[in-house]
């Protein structure tokens, strides 16, 4: 199975120099906890709400003042599409990750792929992803 | 197989009154993602990061100012410390939760039952809970 069967797309984004209370609204609004960091179509990186909380809450960073850059995640993994689902596992699996960014062969973004979509395919593959994952207490 | 046999039995907790910027900071340097609130040895409620994100940080208020009773989820579903590991599973997928605080039958706190936790032992009792989950992205 491809990945772009599970994928979840269309898939949501933030500019990078939106702010972490923007970025916040939007994760609220969407009911999501993960946004992709796109300038011009290319991706720059991924922010989540626990990246907001720990960054502008626990280190005391305005919410209002800090962009999303200063806090997104840089050196992304990902996939291609039409890559196999048991390859964007294993790359979960060995980096520690549940969300992979999933690209188009032209390196624009086509989706994001989690462990949840991957439960949909195959529960051993999701399960073996949330065992290699860091853990969530 | 119980519960308790694959739960984390250590779990870190804060009170209903401390706030959401101590719970961040705490979140952050144990690098977890939920605290158990816990008020004269009884369990009040659960508090995330991704609560602080969207209802401290989204709406634009002070973390220092808010107090963790005032976002924490307090309808908290749990299990017992005895129970078999299918029927926490069954009860986190019908409650679409990726976490249960386990009891002891006086109602203290045993320990903290998460997604991770069940795929170490089953990756189909994890899928068929991720399958159910509303996705978060």
């Amino acid at each position: 199975m491809k990945v772009q069967e599970l994928m979840t797309t269309p898939v949501e984004f933030i500019a990078p120099t939106k702010s972490l209370k923007q970025a916040a609204r939007k994760m609220k609004e969407l009911n999501v906890g993960y946004l992709p960091i796109v300038e011009d179509g290319k991706l720059l990186g991924t922010i989540t709400d626990r990246d907001i909380t720990c960054y502008a809450v626990a280190i005391g960073r305005s919410p209002d003042e800090t962009e999303v850059q200063r806090c997104m995640t840089r050196d992304l993994a990902t996939c291609f599409e039409d890559q196999d689902i048991s390859e964007a596992a294993r790359i979960m699996e060995e980096l520690h990750i549940r969300r992979l960014p999933i690209l188009h062969h032209d390196n624009t973004l086509a989706g994001i792929l989690t462990v949840d979509d991957l439960a949909r395919g195959s529960h051993d593959l999701a399960g073996a992803v949330l065992e290699a994952a860091i853990p969530i207490h | 197989m119980k519960t308790q046999d694959i739960m984390t039995s250590h779990v870190e907790t804060i009170t209903p009154t401390e706030s959401t910027k101590d719970a961040a900071v705490k979140m952050r340097n144990l690098h977890i993602g939920a605290l158990l609130v816990v008020d004269a040895g009884q369990l009040v409620g659960i508090i995330t990061d991704r609560d602080i994100c969207c209802k401290v940080i989204a709406t634009g208020r002070d973390a220092v100012m808010t107090q963790v009773k005032e976002v924490m989820i307090t309808d908290v579903t749990t299990c017992f410390d005895d129970q078999d590991i299918t029927d926490a599973a069954k009860i986190m997928a019908e409650r679409h939760v990726r976490r249960v605080p386990i009891l002891h039958h006086d109602n203290s706190l045993a320990g903290l039952l998460s997604i991770d936790d069940l795929a170490r032992t089953s990756h189909d009792l994890a899928g068929t809970v991720l399958e159910a989950n509303r996705p978060i992205h």
